[in-house]
């Protein structure tokens, strides 16, 4: 009978029609949003500071009830679900990490489990277990409070505690905005390593352009008018921006922010010869990035790559070629 | 309205290394008075109201009168400053910290005497005049203890999946302690103070054998009082000090 949409099979995070207009307010933070986000897939939510980035991913824990649409989180409408329950299903990192205090980093990452019934001994070694995880040594950092951690260490025990209960899905919330830049990419690699472990569904929001890029599978990228301006993936967005606002937003370097994320097989198809003819080219697995690509032609002074494709035999791209593949606009996406 | 609770002291003669000086004070205090009385011969007025039985009765109701109204103050204070904390109660918690307020400017002498008028005398009419007195302290600082808490951890526990009742276990009131301790120990030496007025609702307490010393123009007997009064805030004090020490969440 009804018209209204519902998710498909593979949708973890379904969001119809979600609005928010907090009271008083005149504009909606978050006007009839909808989107899909995909089982073991990593979003980032972006946009100018206030375009309702924190209000969209604060309603997926109800943490904000949204003032109109359903939310559903594995296929079930959570919309009306009892939220102490909702959200412990639901991992939750902010900026300003809010590790308690008067807790042991132990204690603290062990605080859902507890919540949940969990026998002492098994949250003891279930910390031990995250903490290893997110790169701390138990031993050092279990029974240690948390203003005796650095801002970078405290962030990684965030992560831990949210994976304590192992939810299905993660928010984040600028999780990386309080540490500084050296020690904020650090954690961004190892975070996507870890991810690469474990398959969350994760949504993280960020105003950073290029930690979007680096980290999500699919940008969602919202305008000052919190309209969701384009959703896609990092490449799509770089190769072809969906208006002039997410243009600008992306910034002048796009071009060359793409050759990290080309694979060097997305080029090879289009422009390479069977033969080496007089190129000096050194080999590169198919699967690198054309960045790396670049990189091991300019170090080794050579000028070309060599690439074998499966099937054997190889082929063969001088710069100029592999410069003006990866230069074409899109037709290589997914 | 003022909402400044009161400082969480940095609990004097509670360090390590001094944490002697004070129980010394209060020795050499009451060995002097001991000595100063030993050394008078007393009369027989002096004798009886001086006699062992009778101080220590006095100093034991005393005792009673400021655990128990400290007590019923924690007893009323901490949960009436955590529902006046909760959301949709912030008209109700300004008028009662105004009222505590108020309650505190009337002089405690006022209180005891009104209340004795209304309801007539006794222990526990005193403790009902120490509990209207001492709550301000306790609340406030209550309520204040609550109010500093950091809302990001807050927020971070009701998105962990904590009921308002668990932050309010686990995050709020756990890290309100040493702010509200500080409230408490301001009641318990409020209470030692304004106990000894009990002796005019005929509660008896330390401030019977002051008065008594007064009344019956024996200098001895007055001093006894009023050493014991100070040494016995000075212990109250120190206990308290150290009660704050220990119950300090550590981390924080
Ligand atoms: N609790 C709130 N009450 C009222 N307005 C709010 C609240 N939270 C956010 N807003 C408003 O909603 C808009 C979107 O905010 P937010 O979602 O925090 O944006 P972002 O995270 O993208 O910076 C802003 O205009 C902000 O002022
Ligand atoms: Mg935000």
């Amino acid at each position: 009978m009804s018209e209204r949409p519902t998710p498909s099979p593979d949708a973890m995070i379904f969001l119809d029609g979600v609005s928010k207009r907090y009271p008083g307010q005149e504009k909606a933070a978050v006007s009839e949003l909808s989107m899909e986000i995909k089982r073991g897939e990593f979003v980032v939510l972006v946009g100018p500071s206030g375009c309702g980035k924190t209000t969209t991913l604060r309603m997926i824990n109800r943490l904000v009830e949204p003032t109109q649409g359903r939310i559903f989180i594995d296929g079930k409408d959570v919309t009306h679900a009892d939220v102490d329950r909702l959200r412990r299903g639901i991992g939750y990192v902010i900026q300003q990490i809010g590790l308690l205090p008067h807790l042991t980093i132990a204690d603290n990452i062990a605080l859902v489990p507890k919540m949940l019934g969990v026998k002492k001994s098994e949250r003891r070694q279930r910390a031990e277990e995250l903490l290893e995880m997110v790169g701390l040594d138990p031993a050092t950092y279990a029974g240690r409070y948390p203003r005796q951690l650095s801002g970078g260490q405290q962030q990684r025990v965030g992560v831990a505690r949210a994976l304590a209960a192992d939810p299905p899905v993660m928010l984040m919330d600028e999780p990386f905005g309080a540490v500084d830049p050296i020690a904020r990419k650090k954690l961004q690699m190892e975070f996507l390593r870890l991810q690469g472990r474990i398959h969350k569904t994760i949504v993280m929001v960020t105003h950073d352009i290029d930690e979007a890029l680096r980290l999500g599978d699919r940008i969602a990228i919202f305008d000052p008018g919190s309209r969701l301006a384009q959703f896609d993936t990092p490449l799509a967005i770089l190769s072809n921006p969906a208006d002039d606002f997410v243009r600008d937003f992306v910034g002048s370097g796009a071009p060359v922010r793409r050759l990290s994320l080309l694979k060097v097989s997305d080029v090879i198809a289009s422009s390479a010869s069977d033969a080496p003819g007089t190129l000096n080219a050194i080999p590169v697995d198919a699967g690198e990035t054309v960045h790396r690509a670049l990189e091991l032609v300019l170090t080794a002074r050579a000028e070309g790559i060599e690439v074998c494709v499966p099937g054997g035999g190889s082929r063969y791209l001088d710069l100029q070629a592999l410069l003006t593949a990866a230069a074409q606009p899109t037709k290589v996406l997914s | 309205m003022s909402t400044v609770a009161i400082e969480e002291a940095s609990v004097p003669g509670t360090r390590r290394s001094t944490i002697w000086v004070l129980p010394l004070v209060v020795l050499v205090l009451l060995g002097g008075v001991w000595a100063y009385v030993s050394s008078l011969t007393l009369d027989s007025i002096e004798t009886r109201t001086l006699a062992p039985e009778v101080v220590l009765t006095a100093l034991w109701q005393h005792v009673q009168l400021v655990i128990t109204s400290t007590l019923l103050t924690i007893a009323i204070g901490v949960p009436l400053g955590v529902l006046l904390t909760r959301p949709g109660t912030r008209r109700a918690g300004a008028i009662v910290l105004a009222a505590a307020n108020a309650s505190q400017a009337v002089p405690s002498i006022g209180v005891l005497v009104v209340l004795a008028m209304v309801f007539g005398v006794g222990f526990w009419m005193a403790v009902v005049a120490l509990v209207l007195y001492a709550l301000l302290p306790v609340l406030r600082n209550t309520m204040v203890g609550i109010r500093q808490v950091d809302p990001a951890l807050i927020d971070a526990g009701r998105g962990m999946g904590l009921s308002p009742r668990e932050v309010l276990y686990t995050v709020e009131l756990p890290l309100a302690v040493p702010v509200m301790l500080a409230g408490i120990r301001v009641a318990l030496i409020l209470n030692v103070g304004v106990a000894t007025l009990a002796a005019f609702t005929n509660a008896g307490g330390l401030g019977s054998v002051i008065s008594s010393g007064i009344s019956l123009n024996r200098m001895p007997v007055l001093i006894v009082g009023s050493a014991l009064t100070i040494a016995l805030a000075l212990t109250v004090d120190w206990l308290a000090g150290l009660a704050e020490r220990v119950l300090h969440p550590r981390g924080i």
